[in-house]
């Protein structure tokens, strides 16, 4: 299930596009299925049908997504791409942000661990996150 | 010919009469049917139309609501016995300005305790709802129907069907038929528009959970309703192109028929809730409930005069109405001008075809 705030400070656009790739990266989408169409997610998130045109662009540029005029978009079978030297770095600083701003919104530091281990659980048996 | 043993008028006075007092029954009931953090079309607190104000604020809306109704009711008999049968379709107008108005004085009084509703905004990825009982191919039927209908007509000709005004035979002229058929067809189209619509454009509140379930077996209620509907016109009007007789009997019974399937439809509607809302009471909040309330995931600013939904940013174009039961237009959307156009075109298509003369004279 996808979820946006429409109050969050983060694009709605963008907070589309992490959704759908966090339900790419976890394979509840094969290459070949098709996802909703622009409209048809638009309608169901209440949002304006460019938002969602635009998340769908960002996924398409990434590799995800294939973009076909009236056929909707198709999940690509997508080549893993190699780590860069940089690429931990990009994912451990927002990473760390994040839980900063768990604790400063009274998260304890327990239940923060708690689901963080859940996750890496989650990530080494391969399961939907 | 049959001759009806009733006369036609006191037929269609008693029955917009009754339609009056039933239009006024339903906005009596109507703030209890809809979602609950939603009251005279302001997102509230779940809880607040069950506490202090709340309850004034109906007693007062249901106080205004009975005075007006039977001031329309007095309004629409005295207009009949004075001015005749042409004043019955005034009577509803007179009851809706004033069903208006007293709405839109409890929506003020509602607005005091405005709080605003979550911003959080879900989509189910994966689930394809069927919508229409029996999918399209029962939603085809009623065309197939009249086809044939118009096949007939088309094959035989028509002999010259006769109708009763005023207790007197008239005969019709010879492309009355056609354009009849041609009036229904514009219904029906009108009809499948909607149960379209209702495939594609409507919004679920609720991605998942019972909620999502609940919201599935209102919309497939309304899809009934309006395939009822379908047959019901189509079935009406197969009886008289194949029959060639008097309209006058079946407008006796079509009427109150007519009348009966609106309470019908009402009592199946007030009984879900609007969305569904209704059959939810007993249970658990759904994992997914916020501190703000939920309503219909629509901002108020939104709903002008509380009836109309007017969003640019919102790509739905139909949107559950926040007082009443079933679904209103997003006014933003050129879609929804476009439905609007087409909806008031269907029933001129007969009109201008009858003025014009276009369509052929047929067995006369």
């Amino acid at each position: 299930m996808l979820r946006v705030d429409l109050a969050s400070r983060v694009p709605v656009y963008e907070q589309i596009a992490n959704g759908l790739r966090a339900e790419l990266v976890s394979g509840k989408f094969k290459p070949g299925e098709k996802l909703p169409t622009v409209r048809t997610l638009a309608i169901n998130l209440g949002v304006h049908h460019n938002t969602v045109a635009e998340a769908y662009r960002q996924l398409a540029n990434e590799g995800w997504l294939e973009l076909k005029r009236h056929h909707g978009a198709i999940v690509r079978d997508r080549d893993q791409p190699t780590a860069g030297p940089d690429t931990m770095g990009k994912f451990t600083r927002p990473l760390r942000e994040l839980i900063a701003k768990g604790l400063a919104d009274g998260l304890s530091p327990s239940a923060l661990a708690r689901e963080m281990i859940e996750t890496a659980r989650r990530l080494e048996a391969k399961t939907p996150l | 010919m049959i001759h009806p043993p009733i006369d036609i008028q006191v037929v269609l006075a008693v029955t917009i009469g009754g339609l009056v007092i039933l239009i006024a029954a339903i906005l009596w009931f109507m703030p209890r049917l809809t979602r609950p953090d939603l009251y005279f079309a302001v997102t509230v607190p779940p809880e607040f139309r069950d506490g202090a104000e709340g309850k004034s604020i109906l007693q007062r809306y249901r106080t205004e609501l009975v005075v007006a109704s039977v001031l329309a009711l007095a309004l629409f008999v005295g207009g009949v016995v004075w001015f005749g049968i042409g004043f019955v379709s005034v009577g509803h107008l007179i009851e809706l300005v004033a069903g208006f108005i007293v709405f839109y004085r409890a929506r003020q009084l509602t607005f005091r305790y405005a709080v605003q509703p979550t911003t959080i905004r879900e989509a189910e990825l994966h689930q394809h709802d069927r919508v229409i009982p029996g999918g399209w191919m029962v939603a085809s039927g009623p065309f197939i129907l009249l086809a044939g209908c118009a096949a007939y007509l088309w094959i035989h000709g028509v002999e010259t069907p006769v109708r009763l005004i005023n207790g007197q035979p008239v005969e019709f002229r010879g492309h009355s038929l056609p354009v009849y058929l041609l009036a229904v067809s514009g219904a029906l189209v009108s009809l499948t528009l909607m149960l379209y619509g209702l495939t594609r454009w409507v919004r679920p509140i609720h991605a998942s959970g019972p909620e999502r379930q609940r919201e599935l077996k209102f919309r497939r209620t309304i899809s009934a309703i309006l395939l009822a509907s379908e047959y019901f016109v189509t079935l009406q009007a197969s009886w008289i192109i194949l029959t060639r007789r008097d309209y006058g009997l079946i407008r006796v019974v079509i009427f109150p028929l007519t009348f009966v399937f609106v309470i019908a439809v009402f009592v199946a509607l007030a009984r879900l809730g609007q969305g569904g809302s209704r059959l939810s009471a007993a249970d658990p909040k759904p994992a997914t409930a916020s501190a703000s309330p939920v309503g219909d995931r629509t901002p108020d600013a939104y709903w002008k005069l509380g009836v109309f939904y007017f969003n640019p940013d919102d790509s739905a174009i139909l949107v559950e109405k926040r007082f009443g039961l079933g679904y209103s237009l997003n006014f933003a959307r050129p879609t929804a001008w476009i439905i609007v156009g087409l909806l008031f075109m269907a029933p001129l298509v007969p009109i201008v075809a009858h003025l014009t003369h276009f369509l052929p004279k047929l067995g006369v």
